[in-house]
């Protein structure tokens, strides 16, 4: 399983596969992502973006709402629940998404993709190094 | 079919993004995170962490 963030999940939906981005395994998206691109969908925050996502067809928006089991899946949040406590109290009140998606990180191959630097905030990072989890770009 | 057939077929598939789509549906999408619409894209995920106290990770001690 390859866990990815919302710049990848949506340039894979949209048939726009990375090339760096190795096809061998099924993507994943952590619970709390996709939570994330479902606030995009159905609270527009105005601007151009949301023109953008009014424009989608129904199908475009159920590609992101319910996802194609061949394209991606969404994590189970139950069984990483315990870890994600942990790394919130050991790194300081790091929030569901970081927690989530560094649990994720442990249990799926210590290995985390994602479309933009600029997703990766210093806690993200800094937790990552810590815990031995690597993260990747991928253009 | 042989096995390797059936995973280059999955890749292949997985490659290809979900067959739902129309390629105007695609050309939006790629808008959102590879083109113009970028920073507003990353704009509103940052967002959602400040708004949301339980998703977000509070402020950051160095920011302040």
């Amino acid at each position: 399983m390859i866990v990815v963030d919302e710049y990848l999940v949506v340039r894979v939906v949209a048939g726009g596969w990375p090339e760096n981005l190795p096809d061998t395994e099924e993507l994943a998206i952590t619970a709390g992502s996709h939570w994330r691109l479902l606030r995009r969908l159905h609270g527009p925050s105005g601007g151009q973006l949301s023109q953008i996502v009014a424009a989608l067809s129904t199908a475009g928006r159920d590609a992101l709402r319910f996802p194609h089991p061949e394209v991606f899946r969404v994590l189970d949040s139950r069984p990483i629940l315990d870890e994600a406590a942990q790394i919130a109290v050991r790194y300081g009140g790091t929030g569901w998404l970081i927690s989530e998606t560094l649990a994720a990180g442990l249990t799926h191959g210590r290995t985390l993709y994602f479309g933009t630097e600029r997703n990766v905030g210093r806690l993200f990072r800094s937790a990552a190094d810590d815990l031995g989890i690597a993260i990747k770009i991928v253009h | 079919m042989a096995l390797t057939d059936i995973e280059e077929e999955r890749r292949r598939r997985r490659r290809a993004g979900d067959p739902r789509l129309s390629q105007e549906d695609r050309e939006l999408l790629l808008r959102m995170v590879t083109g113009d619409l970028q920073d507003e894209f990353q704009a509103a995920l940052d967002g959602d962490l400040a708004a949301d106290p339980l998703l977000g990770p509070g402020p950051d001690p160095e920011d302040s």
